[in-house]
């Protein structure tokens, strides 16, 4: 299992390119492998110009997708996967493992140790799981912390010598490219006998371990007959834990209160040592019933140097924290929407922030409008079609706010307005924006006796939490919306 | 020349990396190797410039000293920078380590007559065991890196030469037990003790005291190249891809050699370290020590998958691509052996959670709903190699699995295809409590199309609403109740936007004439109920061209006569010619042939007339075949100049046959015995559309008569081909290499010929059975044959390893149509007929739990060491 060769190209849309490989590497030592491996349907590394343009065109991030093209837009040229076949020069270079996040193309080619025709299952070539670690890994460390456009040009000139330590062969050794910075700044420390690959030196310091949960929840509301409304949970929960030793051993539990919703799809750190069967099964896919574990959930764990998501769960809370109805009316040149929002008695009235967006694709700039809000204010962004409802910090003691009102638009220009695919005629959503400070949707919490910690000194346990919004839809009830097969489960 | 200063060398590694190729054409290219080695000795470049160059030489090795004696000198040179270096801490040595490794391994100058190679590996595996090398060659402070560096350039050239340490396993195993660094250390043994357990086995060796001699391979002696060259430094894959394992290719594949209770035990001790402190691995290198393990312990005696257990929670815990991968690549080695049927459920389910859970970024979705339909299922009961859905993945664990119109297009597709198998498995029985899978896919086409009816909404819309009905016809196939909508949408919006019309055309060639030829009806009425004048002409005439044919002519005819009138311009001219055509070969005549008079005065462009007329003429004074031939190769889309010329370019190419890569696959399938000749079963499988396709092959070494070729009168993508029958005349039993060739046409109408991979005719495809004694003759009937060998003949003794399902499932797995007597479970007399004219006689008798003594005779003696080899297969093949 290793990497015949990885790039990263920024997408440059409208230059003349396109694009530009902003990095590349290859291994020659795998290539030869591969030479050998693939016999007669070998297909060597191309240089960066060819790989760009036919990376961008199967991506269909050129300019050009005018015309029909039969190479990439034929129906049977079916993708169900990040992994492509690349034509350059009339031959096929696969697999080639790429996506696009934040305007850069991550991109690499695995190396498969057989011949490439016919092509075997991608489920059995190692390299590809690698390659997304890998890219996935890159990634990481070009973003985290990275502010602006200088911090990545710096980040990325650090790559070269990174991959000497992370990925020296083609095979990568160390997704984390954090560690592989300490390495080279920390040559000089003598590592004692059975450090962890994955820590690369020992804390000195006060003990302290943090511990912060993040929960965002996702929402679909429809207020349709025969159509359920849908909402979920999706927590994080990172870690820092400053501990002196090499291994020291710590145990993280999760509480819930007593009426709190179970934890469920539970995904750890690799560092976490064992895990209970309880949190190993518990599992959205099942139907719920009152003996579903409810914690506590323990994680005994080695923990790394930096900061680490210990785990990721998400979860099924009984009612949405938001319940809302939207209805959107076309008369005659205008559209007639109302606004119905109402806050749970079950969750916290104290808003970081808390605002609608109510957009209007396919249309004209806003030319007029009158409302009528029971709370909050209300801002135009006419150019945009977009209205912006500040709801603030508390809901009135009502729990229930409403807004509504009259919109006309003028001529669409294409430029400026947005276009969306899914919002046709009065196919329509807000979407909401909130965050709670020091909340939890499910009750999940962390504190002081939660943590368990073997090894000297007593630690400060510090515990954080907060619930943010994360796609929270609510689709206008007097037109048709998308739907999940979720929705259709009554 | 002297040494180039930083910025002199800064702009021209540039200039290289902008385009190697370019550079090295250039006047500069001769010399870049040989500056770039002077110039790391030079005292005026700064150790980062120096990196700058030597990590130029990482990745562009084969550019800089093209040949092996070049990569020679290289690594002599790099070795000698090395050396020279003075005794203090350097940014230099990892990298010259690395460059030296990279020179050598990538320029094929690794081996026992190379200098470089042997005052390399030496110092790497001394650098590795920590040793003192004298004269301060190693600053304290970079030790620790630098043993970690050499484990990684020993794991590198023991992956381009296998074999390479397996002198040096026990040395590797008492540093991994002290203080070594772990996950170099853990990687490198694991690999050298892999190719060590498959060279062994391959020239029938145990493992000896390889894990236990702790001493020094070389102990300032020469280094012991014996294994490498017993694998005749063949590769070898280090996690292969499990259709090739299970293929179980004889020789590659580890067979179950027998280990003595002595070397298991250390085997397994070796193995239990690794796992034990894997643990203490980065993930990646956790998975790739798994899928080492995995495949280096299958089929090997004495050494439990259970081993693995311990791991598994903790590993099926986490969310890392890398390690649920290599779960499931022990699933595949394993399969019941590790998982139980509970396992296997719960393996499924936390693949199900991992493939929909909002944690994990798109791109891994994506790769574990692949996982999902090609799972290795302990009991499948698909066909091999295509995807589906799981047993255990019923419709309620899919449900969070199901496409919506929200998801981006690749999303979209691969949980359409996963709706689909379940629509396909449910058939008509409805599940109760949950919504029909079926109307939900109708409501997602429809939401597909309506998107794509968007008159602003960018091609991609369009593309994936043909991409899913597409994905729906092929998996779908012969249900009306989904494709008769599917037909009436689709010409809902072809009604709508009609400039969608190449899309449609595309659509039509793909898919089977199931749909197609429906499909066309409905498109021909769109098209022709209009009034012909409006915008969208040119695409109702390309439409046209595709969907016209014998029927409804008269509605035809009037839509074209009609058209014509507005047809002002020479792209639509030659749109309406286009279906004058597509109607000629259809065979239409009457009307047709007023039209075309009609043209041929009235077109304003002199070029569209000469056309209409050459039609008219054609259609006059030829008939129904011929006119066929005459219009049929050549659809060359017109060139500037003038539409003749490019017709007559097209006709020259169609008269010329191609060199072209090849647009089809062939594989071996099952093999049959059935009739008087070994018949090998070829799958073809075409890239793109072909027709008459002819296959030539060629045997080489004449060890059987010439072939004949064999013809196929069209293959297309997707779309399953009938297996070629290829009877095999063998001149001498043995086993042979395939030369293979290709000649086809394609769709636009060229001759093309094209050169195959190789195919290898396996020595069990030449089994033919002896005709059937009659019932109960069978013991004397063996015994004749058994006595008629000797004297001329050969015979042996084979011991022939046994894998769990025994001898019974040994023997029905591969010699059942053969068995001439046969007292399950403990005995079998097997007679196979090797054509030309030999005879391989077998006795399977008292088996034991890991084998059985297998006597053999031959009346060919060259038959004799191929029955062993094909014997002592067997059990890893099952």
């Amino acid at each position: 299992m290793a990497q015949r060769a990885v790039w990263l190209i920024s997408h440059e849309p409208g230059t003349p390119l396109c694009g530009t490989v902003r990095f590349s590497r290859r291994y020659p030592t795998v290539e030869k492998r591969a030479r050998v491996f693939n016999g007669a349907s070998y297909v060597p590394i191309p240089e960066d110009g060819p790989f760009l343009k036919a990376l961008l065109f199967e991506l269909r991030l050129l300019d050009d997708d005018k015309d029909f093209v039969e190479s990439r837009d034929s129906c049977s040229r079916i993708n169900k996967t990040s992994i492509y076949g690349l034509l350059i020069g009339g031959e096929e270079l696969w697999p080639v493992v790429a996506f696009l996040k934040n305007d850069i193309i991550y991109a690499c080619v695995p190396l498969v140790e057989q011949t490439l025709s016919p092509r075997p299952p991608l489920i059995s070539v190692s390299g590809v799981s690698q390659g997304f670690e890998f890219l996935f890994g890159i990634q990481d460390f070009l973003y985290s912390g990275q502010k602006n456009d200088s911090e990545l040009n710096t980040k990325l000139s650090q790559l070269p010598d990174l991959l000497l330590q992370a990925c020296p062969f083609g095979t990568l050794l160390d997704a984390n490219l954090k560690n592989s910075l300490d390495n080279t700044n920390f040559a000089s420390v003598t590592q004692p006998q059975k450090q962890p690959a994955w820590k690369t030196g020992t804390y000195k310091g006060k003990p302290q371990v943090s511990i912060s949960i993040t929960e965002k929840v996702k929402s679909m509301q429809y207020d349709k007959q025969g159509i359920a409304d849908t909402w979920q949970v999706v927590g994080t929960v990172t870690c820092k834990c400053d501990l002196e030793g090499i291994m020291p051993n710590v145990t993280i539990s999760l509480n819930l209160p007593t009426n709190g919703s179970p934890l469920q799809d539970i995904l750890v750190h690799p560092c976490v040592t064992s895990l209970d069967s309880a949190i190993l099964t518990s599992s959205s896919i099942d139907a719920m019933d009152d003996s579903a574990f409810s914690g506590p959930y323990k994680f005994p764990l080695t923990p790394p140097l930096e900061s680490f998501n210990l785990c990721y769960y998400t979860s099924q809370v009984p009612v949405p924290p938001i319940l809302g109805f939207y209805q959107m009316k076309e008369e005659e040149v205008q559209l007639r929407i109302t606004i119905n929002l109402k806050l749970h008695e079950s969750v916290k009235n104290n808003f970081e922030f808390c605002e609608a967006h109510i957009p209007f694709y396919n249309r004209g700039p806003i030319t007029h409008l009158e409302y009528k809000t029971s709370f909050g204010q209300l801002e135009v962004f006419r150019e945009k079609s977009l209205l912006i409802w500040i709801i603030g910090q508390k809901f009135p003691k009502s729990m229930e706010i409403s807004l509504s009102g009259t919109v006309t638009f003028g001529a669409k220009s294409h430029e400026k307005q947005p276009f969306d695919p899914i919002c046709i005629g009065e196919t329509a959503y807000l979407k909401l924006h909130f965050r709670i400070l020091d909340y939890t949707l499910t009750g999940c919490y962390a504190d002081q006796h939660s943590v368990q910690v073997f090894a000297s000194g007593k630690p400060k346990i510090s515990a954080h939490r907060k619930l943010i919004s994360s796609d929270y839809y609510i689709w206008n009830s007097k037109a048709p919306a998308p739907v999940t097969y979720g929705s259709l489960l009554l | 020349m002297g040494p180039l200063s930083r910025d002199a060398w800064a702009q021209r590694l540039g200039a290289f990396r902008a385009s190697p190729s370019a550079f090295m054409a250039g006047p500069e290219g001769e010399d870049l190797g040989r500056d770039l080695l002077g110039d790391l000795r030079s005292e005026k470049l700064s150790e980062q410039t120096k990196v700058s160059l030597l990590a130029l030489s990482l990745e562009y090795p084969a550019q800089l000293w093209p040949d092996v004696s070049a990569a020679e000198v290289a690594a002599t040179s790099l070795l000698d920078t090395l050396v020279l270096l003075p005794p203090r801490p350097s940014a230099l040595r990892r990298p010259l380590l690395l460059a030296a490794t990279t020179a050598l391994a990538a320029g094929g100058a690794l081996g026992p007559t190379s200098g470089a190679s042997c005052r390399l590996l030496p110092l790497l595996l001394g650098l590795a065991a920590g040793s003192d090398l004298g004269r301060g060659f190693v600053p304290a402070s970079e030790q620790r890196p630098l043993q970690a560096t050499a484990c990684e350039c020993l794991r590198e050239l023991e992956s381009c030469k296998p074999g390479l340490l397996g002198g040096s396993l026990g040395l590797l195993r008492g540093l991994l037990g002290q203080e070594g660094p772990v996950q170099p250390l853990s990687l490198l043994l694991a690999l050298a003790l892999r190719n060590t357990l498959v060279l062994q086995s391959r020239v029938g060796a145990g493992l000896g005291g390889l894990l236990t001699d702790k001493v020094s391979p070389t102990g300032g002696g020469p280094w012991d190249w014996t294994l490498v060259e017993e694998g005749d430094g063949r590769l070898q894959p280090q996690a292969p891809s499990w259709p090739a394992a299970e293929e179980g290719e004889g020789e590659r594949s580890l067979t179950a050699r027998e280990h003595s209770p002595e070397e298991a035990r250390e085997l397994r001790a070796a193995v239990i370290q690794l796992l034990d402190t894997s643990y203490l691995l980065t993930p990646v290198a956790q998975a790739q020590l798994l899928w080492l393990l995995g495949w280096a312990l299958r089929g090997l005696q004495g050494q439990p998958p259970a081993l693995f257990k311990p791991q598994l929670v903790r590993l099926l815990g986490t969310a890392q691509l890398t390690l649920l991968h290599a779960v499931l690549a022990l699933k595949a080695a394993f399969g019941e052996a590790l998982f139980t049927a509970q396992d296997e459920a719960l393996l499924l389910r936390r693949l199900t959670l991992a493939a929909q859970h909002p944690a994990l970024p798109p791109p891994t979705h994506l790769f574990y709903l692949h996982c999902l339909l090609s799972f290795p299922e302990n009991w499948p009961l698909g066909p091999e190699g295509e995807e589906a859905a799981p047993l255990l993945l019923g419709p309620q664990l899919c449900r969070g699995l199901l496409p919506s119109l929200l998801h981006d297009p690749m999303a979209l597709l691969a949980r359409l295809h996963l709706l689909c198998l379940l629509c396909a498995e449910d058939e008509e029985e409805e599940k109760g409590h949950l919504p029909s899978p079926r109307h939900y896919l109708e409501e997602l086409l429809a939401g597909l199309r309506q998107r794509a009816a968007l008159d602003e909404g960018p091609r991609a819309l369009a593309t994936v609403c043909f991409q899913a009905s597409y994905l729906v016809t092929r998996c779908l196939a012969g249900q009306p109740t989904v494709l008769t909508p599917l037909i009436h949408g689709l010409a809902q919006l072809y009604r709508v936007r009609p400039m969608l019309a190449s899309h449609f055309v595309d659509f039509l060639d793909q898919v089977d004439s199931e749909l197609r030829e429906p499909l066309k009806v409905v498109l021909r009425q769109e098209v022709v109920s209009r009034p012909g004048r409006d915008e969208a002409l040119c695409w109702h005439l390309k439409m046209l061209a595709k969907v016209a044919d014998g029927d409804a002519q008269s509605a035809t005819l009037n839509f074209l006569q009609a058209a014509a009138a507005h047809c002002m311009n020479w792209d639509l001219q030659q749109g309406l010619l286009r279906v004058c055509r597509a109607l000629l070969r259809a065979g239409v005549r009457g009307g047709l042939v007023d039209l075309l008079q009609v043209l041929a005065r009235q077109l304003e462009d002199p070029d569209g007339r000469d056309h209409a007329r050459l039609y008219y003429i054609l259609l006059a004074h030829l008939a129904g075949p011929k006119l066929g031939v005459a219009l049929g190769p050549s659809l060359a889309p017109p060139a500037l100049a003038s539409s003749l010329v490019a017709e007559n370019q097209g006709f020259v190419a169609a008269l010329m046959v191609q060199e072209a890569p090849a647009l089809v696959r062939l594989s071996v399938g099952s093999h049959g015995v059935k009739g008087p000749l070994p018949v090998l079963k070829l799958q073809p499988e075409a890239l793109e559309p072909i027709y008459s396709l002819e296959l030539r092959f060629r045997v080489e070494g004449q060890l059987y008569a010439p072939l004949q070729a064999v013809h196929v009168p069209c293959l297309c993508p997707g779309r399953p081909a009938r297996p070629l029958l290829l009877p095999l005349q063998p001149r001498c039993p043995a086993p042979a290499r395939l030369d293979v060739h290709a000649l086809y046409t394609t769709s636009t109408g060229l001759t093309c010929h094209a050169h195959l991979p190789p195919l290898f005719v396996n020595f069990a495809d030449l089994f033919l059975p002896f005709p059937k004694p009659p019932e109960g003759a069978g013991l004397g009937f063996f015994e004749e044959l058994w006595d008629s060998c000797l004297p001329e003949g050969a015979e042996s003794c084979v011991w022939c390893p046994l894998g769990p399902q025994g001898l019974e499932g040994l023997v029905s797995h591969h010699l059942e149509p053969f068995v001439v007597v046969a007292q399950p479970p403990t005995s079998y007399y097997v007679a196979i007929h090797l054509p030309p004219n030999s005879k391989l006689l077998l006795r399977l008798e008292a088996a034991l739990a890991d084998g059985v003594p297998v006597a053999l005779r031959t009346d060919d003696w060259a038959v004799l060491p191929l029955a062993g080899d094909y014997l002592r297969g067997l059990a890893a093949a099952l």
